[in-house]
């Protein structure tokens, strides 16, 4: 009995008033991931685009989405609305859209219209946690993943709300992956919250549980970061991030031989 | 806990790197070495062997090739790491009495590579009630010459037995059937998706009524030097907060309706 007391007061100083995402401020409103975008000679970001209440409940007329870049500080570079077409998939390329003027990293967001009477019903929002892939130096296949995020919402005014949850202690987020010598890892860290966060990406050997090496990043509210980690010996190495973030899960681009992976934590 | 299968695809292998380390410091930061186990299903039983141990904070990659001969070929290796060994044979899947986490769900690395390249995620597998079913809508496909595109459907159960059920695709908007296969229980189901008459627009909508899976979709260039694996949502995740699980039904029952079998 006392043992479960402990166990649970332990539990509440992680868990006590740090949820991973925040509730949106306004029912109904449309939420949306922080989907990293890249845009350079070498890269290319393209999005699948799908009239998801369209799956729910029927439309009177065209529904659309807005779609908002931001910069790798988090600052507001492109809205655009995009008109859905239902029950397809419409493949955007997102780095076209945002052009070059913005540097070659930052994020994105899709908002969608519509919120079906039905999701509104059960205390739910509709949220975009879709389909980015990357094309990297022209190759023939492009690599998919997963938004993973509830992490910013729009008001009826237009006001973007971050949703992420910042922790009270620092946290440590170890990915579950060797990092491997040889290999070119960029890691994508989207700070998801409404406050600068600082976030240190160790090295740690996984034979001596050294730190092989550390690099410190600031983001602020909605910032990205890529990061590049090198594995100097050819020896196990994996990653661990430490930050007030409550989940800092990067975004991984693993590329060896030209080759593209890439893959959430 | 959950188990961690290695993936089967064409012209790949399969692959996954266990981790004897939590994947957060507040949830389950207690180290313990661990027991590298393979788990398979096999004339109406579950069968496991221990593959080695795992000390705490290492990692192990285990590949198919090192478990071909403990593993028939047409069975799914379903590796785990547990505290105590699993029993050589059970008739239920065994239960994995170890530490767990939520934030994130405590993953291995699952992958397939070719000589060349390779892709993964991170994953895990935990059993579905025989009663669920599958509603997923697809928009993984890729074209230009020599692209191939599969489906892996990863199904595990509870009931060593395997069972069949049928997967349906078809055209989302037009709902124009595209393809009917049979895929068992147990198994990563690999279909060939390139032969369906998917152009790029249409958004493949997949229906299994009578089992629950995790879609795969692999993509893989003809020399295999280029490769892409991703799973889709389940519908759940297309909303959040609230009774989630309650539009989850609402989305099956409708598209469910809209396509008799």
């Amino acid at each position: 009995m006392i043992s479960q007391k402990i166990q649970r007061f332990r539990r509440a100083i992680w868990t006590w008033k740090q949820p991973l995402m925040r509730l949106p401020p306004l029912v109904g409103a449309p939420i949306s991931d922080l989907f990293v975008w890249r845009s350079s000679g070498e890269w290319q970001t393209l999005f699948e685009l799908i009239d998801i209440a369209s799956l729910f409940e029927d439309a009177d007329g065209p529904q659309d989405v807005t779609l908002i870049a931001f910069d790798e500080q988090g600052l507001r570079v492109l809205e655009q609305k995009v008109i859905l077409q239902v029950n397809s998939r419409q493949t955007l390329d997102i780095s076209s859209m945002i052009g070059r003027a913005y540097g070659e990293k930052g994020t994105f967001a899709v908002f969608h219209s519509r919120t079906p009477s039905s999701i509104t019903k059960l205390g739910s929002f509709l949220t975009e946690r879709g389909y980015v892939s990357y094309r990297y130096r022209g190759a023939p296949l492009r690599a998919y993943v997963h938004g993973n995020f509830d992490a910013i919402s729009l008001g009826a005014g237009g006001e973007l709300q971050l949703l992420g949850g910042s922790s009270l202690l620092r946290r440590e987020y170890s990915l579950q992956y060797e990092l491997q010598h040889g290999v070119v890892y960029e890691l994508g860290i989207v700070n998801p919250t409404s406050t600068s966060q600082r976030c240190i990406c160790k090295l740690v050997s996984v034979r001596t549980r050294k730190i092989t090496g550390a690099q410190v990043v600031n983001l602020p509210p909605g910032g990205i970061q890529l990061v590049p980690l090198r594995v100097d010996k050819s020896e196990p190495v994996r990653l661990v991030i430490q930050s007030h973030l409550v989940m800092a899960r990067p975004i991984v681009f693993r590329i060896q031989n030209l080759k593209l992976d890439v893959f959430h934590g | 806990m959950p188990y961690y299968p290695l993936l089967k695809a064409p012209g790949a292998q399969g692959w996954a790197t266990l981790c004897n380390f939590s994947p957060n410091n507040w949830e389950a930061n207690r180290g313990r070495q661990q027991f590298i186990n393979v788990t398979w299903a096999t004339e109406g039983h579950w069968a496991s062997k221990t593959l080695g141990v795992l000390l705490p904070g290492e990692l192990r990659t285990i590949n198919a090739s090192d478990v071909a001969d403990v593993v028939p070929a047409n069975a799914l290796a379903l590796l785990s790491l547990t505290h105590v060994s699993l029993p050589a044979q059970s008739n239920a899947l065994p239960k994995l009495d170890v530490a767990q986490t939520s934030v994130p769900a405590w993953r291995a690395t699952l992958g397939l590579s070719t000589s060349v390249a390779q892709t993964s995620y991170q994953g895990e597998l935990d059993s579905f009630p025989p009663q669920g079913s599958l509603l997923t809508f697809g928009p993984f496909l890729q074209f230009g010459e020599g692209i191939k595109n599969h489906l892996i459907l990863l199904n595990l159960e509870n009931s060593p037995k395997s069972r069949s059920a049928e997967l349906e695709i078809y055209d989302t908007a037009g709902l124009k059937p595209r393809g009917r296969f049979t895929v068992r229980s147990n198994a990563a189901n690999c279909i060939r998706l390139d032969e369906l008459g998917v152009e790029p627009g249409d958004l493949p909508l997949f229906i299994c009524r009578g089992m629950a899976a995790i879609p795969l979709y692999f993509s893989s260039s003809m020399d295999g030097a280029f490769l892409s694996l991703e799973h889709t949502h389940p519908p759940a995740s297309l909303v959040v907060h609230g009774r989630r699980w309650e539009a989850q039904k609402l989305l099956k029952n409708r598209w469910f309706a809209k396509v008799a079998p």
